[in-house]
């Protein structure tokens, strides 16, 4: 099952590389452990509600009301521990629970009801930025009492040690090899085709590669950072989730043809709901992610996170009408819109310029599906 | 009142061919001025490519042959030419914005404007006009949306002949009309040859025909076999000619000994609520292990909304009972349908079968990813690449792997795929809607075997089919559906094809409200 590297996927790495190239040109300090470690901790959150979008793109949906969320479900989180005195854990777990009952709701609104997603999630962002600013009574306030770290606030600025560091990464290379080598047996259990060795060796040395060489960087800074770890988490269970289970396929198959799915069988408004509130799930982690990274829940966090949610499933290939997208694009999605952030930040270009040139890459990288898939089409 | 005899256009040997199928095989016919000409044939004999081509939507030079108008050669590169010749076409579909007024409808495309700004006076007085030469007691304000699809129907027809259309061409247009809908369209257009208009009728519904014609031609696998006086012919006569054909195709059924009854449905009413329309009356019938029960009728006359109904995918059921494997079955979705062993392949395989941007892989194992579970809800890959692999290699999908998108497939190997979803359910009953629609003639056969094997395993196959040959070769027994009802049951071998297409039309006009 080899499958083949198509224009689109090649443009887009292509770009990500360019940009790269650019900014450490122009801005020695992009390449630095110390950058690319704040790089990393903003990557996290940011992929990680990206992932979340991702599942309510793939059927077809949308969700305009992920930013205006996790900036709430970070400030009830804030709220409860501060102002009410609650522990951190118990806080984000009635958060948790929180978030994912109203995006559960959302979703059967839009099963049910046959309300489109755009005008339920619209409705929504508001409705969340006007209930989060009534809850923090539009202050700023700490993720922690004092300087007492608790487990909101360690979420992005824990790191591992340097030598958890080398184990993990360690450990993650012999999975990896693990992986390879029982993947190649059961193909050959079942008389597919299995990858010569050379290959599969050359799959392993790029993975161990990249791990290393990303465990050697951020160990000349504070270590791996935590977000890091859960950032690789929740990718995976993503990525397990949307090829690896029926739900998954499900969520395919209505994007790309509901009539059909029907017809097969597929339940389709218990899986759109199903999506909805693992996005709801996700967005209160983001929410958390995001307080954290802040230090405080404040009226502006959250702002304009579902664009680049959005925006980084979109440029990274998934299809706005459904049917198309995976988790590898959309990390690389999140990595060019984190990438031009940072970097243009770096480079000391004031906020109102940010804004214009992230909206310009939305466009441009729409843009280049329309052309490209209609380029497919003839 | 009777034609004169100027030919006002004339179709001369016209082919139309499509990659594998000749559409058309020299058709020759002409049209009188003032006359009302019906053309009649099966499904698939040609009528709808012939409309096409003098429409315009098949443009001048994609077909071999001639169409003449007033004598002299018609080329039409497009609709547009078509109507600047005169010649507008009522589809079976309508064409009309649902939440705009009548009038405004009616003049879309055409608004008379002051300065760029559209006079609505004259709009609505023009079309007060109209409605009132037609004789329709409509109001000009309606939105079309809230009227029946009748009177959608004769809106349409009036929006054609404001723009002073000499030739009208009618497809199928009584098909979604009640009694009293048809009787005003066939009004309208007795009314429309008084004043010279010249009318194409097509219908299967030989009641209407023989009501409007002066003229009846006859088409037959593309072919145009005759023109008849309408006067001096008979039911009997056209059906005959749209059925004399002999039957070439070979259709290898091997009739088993059928066991117990797989399914039972008893009594089944059934109402579409969204055309607000009792699609199905009383429906029984049987359909034993081993056994390959065929469903015919004409368009439209409730076999796919039958099959779609008892799968759980349309209309709301009023009465009646459904029994598979000897256990009641009220299915509500697809989904639990399949999961008490049915399955159904639909008639347009890419709008309900596929999903035509995903692999084959992934086509084939969608209905059925539930057997391939580990640790209770992970897909275990290699077991459903396995199981893909067979159901890929002995339907002979010609394709590179199962990793090649069906939408780039053949018709016939998409078909293939389809019936490899239905087939990986472990169906004990499959219905196959229109199953070799489309398709070549060896994919054709592939599928017929396939339907053999099948009833050699003790399953049974429900045959809905608009080709009659193919209906009458494949079928044990045949149900013959007519306008919702039971219109005749035969077995195999015991029907001419002229009985059951009686059957077919024994329930035409009546008791349709």
């Amino acid at each position: 099952m080899t499958k083949k590297i198509s224009l689109r996927d090649f443009s887009m790495v292509a770009g990500l590389l360019l940009i790269w190239i650019f900014f450490s040109m122009v801005e020695p300090n992009f390449l630095s452990s110390r950058n690319l470690t704040m790089m990393a901790i903003r990557l996290s959150f940011t992929a990680i509600l990206a992932f979340g979008m991702l599942l309510v793109l793939l059927p077809g949906q949308i969700d305009l009301s992920v930013g205006s969320g996790a900036g709430m479900i970070g400030g009830i989180t804030c709220v409860l521990i501060i102002n009410q005195g609650w522990g951190a854990g118990s806080s984000m777990l009635v958060a948790l629970l929180i978030a994912i009952g109203l995006w559960a709701l959302m979703g059967a609104l839009i099963a049910f009801q046959r309300i489109p997603a755009f005008i339920i999630t619209l409705g929504g962002m508001l409705v969340y930025r006007g209930l989060f600013w009534r809850v923090i009574e539009s202050k700023t306030i700490p993720v922690q009492h004092g300087d007492q770290a608790n487990l909101l606030s360690m979420l992005t600025t824990e790191y591992l040690s340097k030598g958890l560091g080398y184990v993990l990464a360690g450990i993650l290379s012999i999975l990896v090899l693990l992986a390879i080598i029982k993947g190649n047996r059961q193909r050959a259990k079942h008389g597919f085709e299995v990858d010569p060795w050379h290959i599969s060796f050359l799959k392993f040395f790029i993975a161990t590669q990249v791990i290393f060489l990303f465990a050697i960087n951020m160990n000349q800074y504070q270590g791996i950072p935590l977000a890091i770890i859960i950032l690789c988490i929740v990718g995976f269970l993503i990525y397990v989730i949307t090829t690896h289970t029926p739900f998954g396929r499900y969520l395919y198959a209505i994007g790309g043809n509901v009539e059909a799915a029907v017809l097969s069988g597929v339940p389709v408004n218990r899986v759109i709901i199903g999506a909805f509130a693992l996005l709801g799930a996700i967005v209160a982690l983001t929410g958390f992610m995001a307080a954290s990274y802040q230090g405080s829940s404040s009226t502006t966090v959250g702002n304009l996170m579902e664009l680049d949610a959005i925006a980084a499933c979109v440029i990274g290939g998934t299809s706005l009408v459904g049917g198309r997208g995976n988790v590898l694009g959309v990390l690389v999605g999140s990595l060019i819109m984190v990438t031009l952030l940072n970097g243009m930040e770096l480079m000391s270009i004031n906020e109102m310029d940010q804004m214009v040139a992230r909206g310009l890459v939305l466009i441009m990288a729409v843009w280049l599906d329309v052309f490209l898939s209609r380029k497919k089409a003839r | 009142m009777s034609s004169s005899h100027k030919i006002i256009l004339q179709v001369d040997r016209l082919t139309k061919t499509f990659p594998g199928v000749r559409a058309l095989n020299q058709v020759s016919f002409d049209l009188r001025e003032g006359e009302v000409h019906s053309l009649c044939g099966e499904n698939g004999a040609g009528k709808s490519t012939l409309i096409k081509c003098l429409s315009g939507i098949w443009t001048h030079g994609s077909y071999d042959g001639t169409i003449k108008i007033d004598g002299k050669e018609a080329v039409f590169n497009g609709v547009s030419d078509s109507e600047h010749a005169g010649i507008a076409v009522i589809y079976q579909e309508l064409a009309l914005v649902k939440e705009m007024t009548i009038a405004e409808n009616i003049f879309l495309g055409n608004e008379p404007t002051v300065a760029g700004i559209i006079d609505w006076n004259i709009v609505f007085s023009e079309t007060r006009k109209l409605l009132d030469r037609y004789g329709l007691k409509l109001d000009p304000a309606s939105v079309v949306g809230d009227l029946g699809v009748g009177q959608q129907q004769l809106v349409e027809i009036v929006k054609a002949l404001s723009k002073n259309r000499k030739i009208l061409l009618l497809d199928e247009p009584t098909a979604a009309l009640t009694e009293t809908e048809v009787e005003i369209l066939l009004n309208i257009i007795w009314d429309l040859r008084k004043k010279g208009i010249t009318c194409v009728y097509i219908s299967h519904k030989l009641d209407e025909v023989f009501a409007i014609s002066d003229r009846i031609t006859i088409l037959r696998d593309g072919e145009s076999v005759t023109t008849l006086e309408a006067s001096a012919s008979n039911k009997h006569e056209v059906i005959k000619h749209m059925v004399g054909r002999e039957i070439t195709q070979l259709f290898p059924r091997r009739p088993t000994t059928p066991g117990k009854p797989l399914l039972e449905v008893t009594n089944l009413n059934v109402y579409d609520d969204q055309n607000d329309k009792k699609i199905l009356h009383d429906i029984s019938f049987e359909v034993k292990a081993g056994e390959v029960l065929g469903f015919g009728g004409l368009m439209g006359a409730g076999r796919t909304e039958l099959i779609m109904h008892i799968f759980g995918a349309y209309g709301r059921r009023m009465n009646g009972n459904v029994m598979l494997n000897g256990k009641s079955l009220d299915a509500t979705t697809p989904a639990k349908s399949i999961a008490s062993g049915l399955m159904l392949v639909s008639e347009d395989r890419k709008r309900y079968g596929l999903i035509l941007d995903q692999s084959i892989g992934f086509n084939q194992s969608l209905a059925s990813l539930g057997s391939f579970l580990t640790l209770g809800m992970f897909i275990d890959g290699n077991r459903e690449v396995k199981k893909n692999w067979e159901f890929f290699k002995s339907l002979r999908v010609k394709a590179p792997g199962l990793d090649s998108v069906v939408g780039g497939l053949s018709g016939g190997n998409q078909q293939k795929v389809v019936i490899a979803k239905a087939l990986m359910t472990g169906p004990s009953v499959i219905f196959l809607d229109e199953p070799t629609r489309g398709i070549d003639v060896g994919a054709k056969q592939e599928v017929y075997e396939l339907m053999n094997l099948l009833t050699d395993s003790g399953k049974a196959v429900v045959l809905v089919s608009s080709e009659m040959p193919e209906l009458m070769g494949m079928s044990d027994r045949m149900i013959i559906l007519s306008e919702g009802h039971i219109g005749g049951e035969f077995k195999r071998g015991e029907a001419e094809q002229h009985n059951m297409l009686e059957a077919a039309m024994k329930f035409h006009g009546k008791g349709n409200a």
